[in-house]
């Protein structure tokens, strides 16, 4: 008591200000103080003597309102006195913001009789100056104005609230009585606290986040208000709830309304909604007002409105799941009144709505919220957890897909779920699984602890449609990811689109190939012909095919198959912009700036932190593929480096590093790599290795050991074969036991290599079966002969672009378009060979192929012949009427495709540019027979 | 028909022959007469290096050198230059240049092309060039287009021609020459054609062709590469051609103007410019000389075989 009288004794008029509750608080603490009596009396004397402001926490935000409210309320009286009408519509903007805010704070629907109030004697005051014409033209311009558009605005406002105006213009008198019906106690209070503080200055504007976080308190006693809004619940009709209903989805995307207060006048309504037809209605209009929550496109939706949501979903579910006869729709628009039908309705009702696009879209801002935390904070790993939820979620909506039929949908729910878990490893899934399980047990505590209120405010206020929790809250997994991907995509494989099924089989590669599954995966890629139609598809799906072609080449390096890897890796290192094509952090080109709308739509493609493919890895991978390959791969060809290129990636860094004056020791994943290559390139296997495992990057995999060991034996093998290139001119004999311990290898290892090597007539040798020794035969080409077959295949590559060329003009339009000087142009006739005359009759497509090459042995045959430059000639009209055919007609563009598929630069997989090599290959090596021949 | 002595011939071979691995260039002096172009004496330019002043330099010297001839009464006249060259590697864009140099100041001028590793074979490699006056047209219009090519008839085999060279000696010289003349049938020089090692010869030059296929195929990606861009601005100004029919069909009906049917300032229809064919032509000219000389090789190893 005797802190009471301190502070009685120490703040003068404000005490009266402070509610009951602070002044126990205060006194509480100051019993608290006791002992400190002396301070704690000094402190408040202290108080008293500073200024007003110092005593603002006493006030809660609702009593502040009011005030500001009134404060206005007394400027518009002033205004009316002088007749500014500027000033008026200034006061009125103000009242109406302000209205808005004293709206929230009391969680009322109900309007202030002050606001009323006011409205009243502003139309008054507004018909009598109208009225007054005289004095309207003795207004000045502005005056005027503000007039008339005051008058507008205030026609168009008091709509709203005419019945409340009426009602006030009746009986005026009762308005206090009014109020003391309509509001609580404390609500009388504030309203003495607001005469008493009319006089005041409006206090500064709280920050609306302040609301915010009172929202769990408070909203406890919105609900209250907004149930005595809807008094009696046997007053409450469908009618009313369907008007107030459609009020607010009116309001939205307003100027002005709130989004989140729009969220939760709809989940209030979801509470007294009559039918389960009709909470589904609202329902569905709340899940999408949530994701309207977050404007734009860059941000992503905040996490608890996204977890509301999720939980707004599983409840459509249990309504659903309930009450069979409800069909949720996008196609049609639906009755007016069909959610009237009550429960017991036992027809078909047809609601607007499409749970899977709903689902894509709760997918999306996951996705998008991963995408924007920053990987490295606590909150990313909070986010993470959240998978489970929307994994049940997918889970429950595709089932009941499935249960109404509806496969399509279902598939594309199918291929959301395989997406969340594609790319993880069966540790992971498994942790997955077990996240789910604990998630569960502690929802449970939480709902005892943390959820308080929300059973609190259903006690008070039962929803008129009760639905269970039918949907189960808990995912279950399968013991194995794989059997999870099984069957989700076969269901996609029968029933999804195009774009699905290809994401679905992308997905499945990937999974298989994390599960070390090579062969499996890769008949999957060569089946389905992704590779070919991929080009075609969205960038998105390009970049999983990307994705899934890093970790095919990885697996199949894991697996020790190491022309496939290179294979898989090669392309993705060919220009040099994996970061970009993996999505996995935006390279910079310093050749072209790119603009900012490209950055942006590259900044939304990327990969989630957790998604990513580790690319030292990746690098290390691919570099040590390139170099088991290119090593004896040069070595074999010495005289002709450019001949056979293997990887162009690793000769370029080779190059590079060749130029330096000083190779350090080395440092990152290249460095390390080129050590090996020269290492490896003198046949010194032993440090090639040392320089290889010394890389961490061999901690990220699993059986680490087994790699290492495949790889040792692979340099080991390859370091073999390449001193067999290098070295085999300087031997006549080569002793077996001498080359196996050499590089380590058993005398079977060595023996089978060597064997091989000379099948494909890689080592000119023969074994020796008795002495165990392989002899040398010396066959190697003289350097004119080496030089003779290089020239044989330039001039192959040549014939080769001259075909094309003919054949784009063959394709394009046939001899006629050719004017006939150039037919006989020049020597022409004269240089008529056999293969010139042929080829002028021949129209056809494959017969010009044919008549070309003729043509070119006749070319061939002219310059033996001596002065032969009319083979020479000839064979240039052709070329020059292939550029006719181009200008022309150039349908073909097959050759377009072929020629420049493998440099287009966007996400290429190559694979049609690989194609056609290949064919030009083996269509070399016949030409090249021939010439021999 | 150029009509030259053979000390000329002799003084420029001893100095390309003394610089061997490098290229040397000099000055042909002489008269114009008639349909004959005498070549009576030659100097050579000092050995140039890429550098501006030593360019002045040798400028300066060549007046100088002139200017001294004329001292002691000698053609002075320039008729044309020779220049030295490995295998026959001489058709260059830079040798096209300098012989329109020479064109602008002397209307009939001659490049006495001289091969020693050739006359090593025991040929005597000389060849006197110009270039064909429809080329040098078209030259200096500088558009080598596929278009003017074939309005012109002119093919790679027509930018240069090869005139007649006759040498001949005064009769002192003639006189003293069989003086000098041995009884033996073979000489030192025959020794010297035995040698084995003849791949030598055949090698470089497959390695030249070899080069020549790759710009060859250099200069045939550069086409494919212009048709394609051509093909691709076609469609695109087909397409914008369609969408202006369309407009003004619409413009039509509706009682307006239509829009012209060219819009110059429209990127699209800038023209692409076509490459020039000239190295290509050129390329095309090396193959084929260096194809003959393997082929006379060839031959003449048949026959000694």
């Amino acid at each position: 008591m005797a802190s009471k009288f301190w502070n009685q004794g120490g703040d003068s008029e404000t005490e009266e200000e402070e509610s009951d509750y602070e002044q126990e608080d205060n006194g509480i603490a100051a019993a608290e103080e006791d002992k400190a009596g002396g301070s704690r009396y000094l402190h408040s004397e202290s108080d008293s003597d500073d200024s007003d402001g110092e005593k603002r926490v006493v006030r809660s935000a609702k009593d502040k309102r009011f005030e500001e409210m009134s404060a206005t309320v007394d400027q518009m009286k002033n205004a009316m006195k002088i007749n500014d009408w500027v000033s008026l519509q200034e006061s009125f903007d103000k009242i109406n913001k302000q209205l808005e805010k004293v709206m929230r704070v009391t969680e009322s629907e109900k309007v202030p009789n002050l606001y009323i109030r006011a409205l009243v004697m502003l139309e008054d005051f507004l018909n009598q100056a109208m009225a007054n014409k005289e004095a309207k033209k003795k207004m000045s311009s502005s005056n005027a104005k503000a007039l008339n558009s005051m008058k507008q605005k205030l026609k168009k406002n008091n709509k709203q609230y005419e019945d409340l105006i009426n009602k006030s213009r009746e009986n005026p008198v009762s308005e206090g009585d009014d109020d003391d019906e309509e509001e609580e106690e404390d609500d009388d209070e504030f309203e003495d606290d607001v005469v008493q503080h009319e006089k005041k200055e409006p206090v500064e504007d709280e920050p609306k986040d302040d609301e915010k976080e009172d929202w769990v308190q408070q909203l406890n006693k919105k609900d209250r208000l907004m149930e005595k809004q809807f008094k009696d619940p046997s007053q409450i009709t469908w009618e009313t709830v369907d008007k107030k209903f459609k009020e607010i989805v009116a309001a939205r995307g307003r100027k002005g309304t709130g989004r989140i207060e729009l969220v939760e006048q709809l989940t209030f309504l979801t509470r007294v909604a009559k039918t389960p037809a009709q909470k589904l209605e609202i329902l569905f209009s709340v899940i999408s007002v949530q994701f309207d929550v977050n404007p734009g496109l860059s941000g992503h939706m905040p996490i608890n409105v996204w977890k509301k949501c999720v939980q707004n979903m599983l409840l459509v579910l249990d309504i659903l799941t309930q009450h069979q006869n409800i069909l949720v729709d996008d196609t049609v628009e639906p009755d007016e009144n069909e959610t009237q039908k009550g429960a017991d309705f036992k027809g078909t009702i047809r609601i607007w709505g499409n749970l899977a696009a709903f689902l894509e879209r709760i997918d999306v801002e996951f996705f998008k919220s991963l995408q924007c935390i920053d990987p490295h904070t606590r909150e990313y790993i909070e986010r993470l957890r959240d998978e489970p939820l929307f994994f049940v979620l997918a889970q429950n909506v595709q089932e009941y897909l499935e249960q109404i039929g509806d496969y399509k949908s279902a598939a594309k729910v199918a291929l959301r779920r395989v997406e969340l878990v594609y790319y993880k490893p069966q540790e992971v899934y498994d942790a997955m699984g077990k996240l789910a399980e604990q998630a569960e047990n502690e929802d449970s505590g939480e709902t005892e602890s943390g959820e308080e209120p929300k059973m609190d405010t259903s006690r008070a206020l039962p929803a008129f449609v009760v639905t269970p929790e039918l949907v189960s809250r808990k995912p279950t997994f399968p013991q194995n990811s794989r059997t999870l991907m099984d069957i989700l995509v076969s269901l996609i494989y029968k029933y999804g689109d195009e774009r699905t099924k290809a994401r679905a089989m992308l997905c499945d590669i990937y999974h298989h190939a994390i599960l070390d599954e090579f062969s499996t995966s890769r008949d999957l890629v060569l089946m389905s012909h992704l590779q070919d139609s991929v080009q075609h598809m969205d960038i998105s799906t390009q970049i999983l095919f990307n994705r899934a072609m890093a970790q095919l080449g990885l697996c199949a390096f894991r697996a020790g198959l190491i022309t496939e890897g290179h294979g898989c890796l090669s392309e993705l290192y060919l220009g040099g912009r994996v970061k970009e094509l993996l999505a996995q952090g935006v390279s910079q080109s310093r050749y072209h700036e790119k603009t900012p709308e490209q950055e942006r739509l590259e900044r939304r493609r990327q990969m989630p932190y957790h998604m990513h493919i580790n690319l030292e890895l990746l690098e290390a991978v691919h570099l040590i593929c390139a170099m088991l390959l290119e090593v004896p791969n040069m070595a074999a060809n010495s005289h002709d480096a450019r001949r056979k290129v293997i990887s162009k990636t690793l000769r370029r860094l080779l190059e590079v590093s060749e130029r330096q004056t000083f190779t350090g020791p080395p440092e990152n994943v290249r460095d390390h790599v080129m050590a090996a290559t020269r290492a490896l390139s003198k046949g010194d296997f032993q440090k090639a290795f040392d320089v290889i495992k010394s890389l961490d990057v061999w901690r990220l995999f699993r059986d680490r050991e087994n790699v290492l060991e495949m790889l040792r034996v692979k340099i080991k093998e390859e370091a073999l074969r390449t001193y067999l290139f290098t070295y085999s001119s300087s031997y006549d004999s080569l002793n077996l036991d001498q080359l196996a311990t050499m590089f380590d290898l058993s005398d079977a290892q060595t023996h089978s290599i060597v064997s091989k090597m000379m099948i494909t007539e890689e080592l000119h040798a023969s074994w020796d079966q008795p002495s165990r020794c392989m002899i040398f035969h010396d066959v190697e080409h003289t350097r004119l002969q080496a030089l003779a077959f290089q020239l044989t295949e330039k001039l192959s590559v040549l014939a080769e672009s001259n075909e094309r060329a003919t054949e784009a003009r063959i394709g394009g339009g046939g001899l006629d378009t050719l004017p006939p000087r150039r037919r006989d142009g020049q020597d022409y006739a004269a240089a008529a060979s056999a293969g010139g005359s042929k080829w002028q009759d021949n129209l056809s497509y494959s017969q010009g192929r044919l008549g070309s090459s003729g043509g070119r042995s006749g070319y061939n045959t002219g310059r033996a012949m001596g002065p032969g430059q009319t083979g020479y000639s000839r064979d240039r009209g052709g070329q020059s009427r292939g550029a006719g055919g181009y200008s022309t007609g150039y349908q073909s563009t097959r050759y377009q495709d072929t020629a420049y598929g493998g440099t287009g630069r966007s996400y290429q997989t190559g694979s049609i540019a690989r194609g056609s090599h290949m064919d030009g290959s083996t269509r070399m090596v016949s030409l090249n027979r021939g010439v021999r021949a | 028909m150029v009509a030259a002595t053979a000390r000329s011939f002799l003084q420029a071979a001893t100095t390309e022959e003394e610089f061997s691995p490098a290229l040397v260039t000099g000055q042909l002096l002489g008269l114009d007469v008639g349909s004959v172009l005498e070549v009576t004496n030659c100097f050579p330019f000092p050995i140039r290096e890429e550098d501006e002043e030593i360019e002045a330099e040798g400028a300066n010297y060549q007046l100088e050198m002139m200017r001294c001839l004329r001292e002691v009464n000698v053609d002075n006249n320039t008729v044309g230059w020779y220049q030295s060259t490995l295998l026959g590697s001489f058709q260059t864009v830079e040798l096209i240049e300098t012989f329109m140099n020479y064109q602008e100041n002397i209307r009939r001028c001659v490049c006495i092309i001289y091969d020693p590793s050739k006359s090593n074979q025991g040929v005597l490699a000389l060849k006197a060039l110009k270039l064909s006056d429809s080329f040098m047209d078209l030259y200096r219009n500088n558009n080598f287009t596929g278009e003017k090519l074939r309005e012109r008839n002119l093919s790679w085999v027509d930018i240069f021609e090869e005139i007649p060279i006759k040498v001949s000696n005064s009769a002192l010289v003639s006189a003293f020459m069989t003086e000098l003349e041995s009884d033996s049938p073979v000489n030192q020089c025959d020794y010297d054609r035995l040698q084995l090692s003849t791949n030598l010869f055949m090698e470089r030059n497959v390695e030249f062709l070899i080069d020549c296929m790759d710009d060859l195929s250099m200069e045939q990606q550069k086409f494919q590469f212009y048709y394609r861009n051509l093909s691709r601005q076609q469609a695109q100004q087909q397409a914008w051609l369609q969408k202006r029919r369309t407009e003004n069909m619409a413009r039509k009906a509706a009682g307006e103007e239509p829009l012209p049917e060219e819009d110059p300032s429209n990127p699209i229809f800038k023209p692409l410019p076509e490459p020039s064919r000239l190295d290509s032509f050129l390329i095309t000219n090396q193959i084929s000389n260096y194809c003959n000389q393997i082929n006379g090789y060839a031959l003449s190893l048949k026959a000694t075989s």
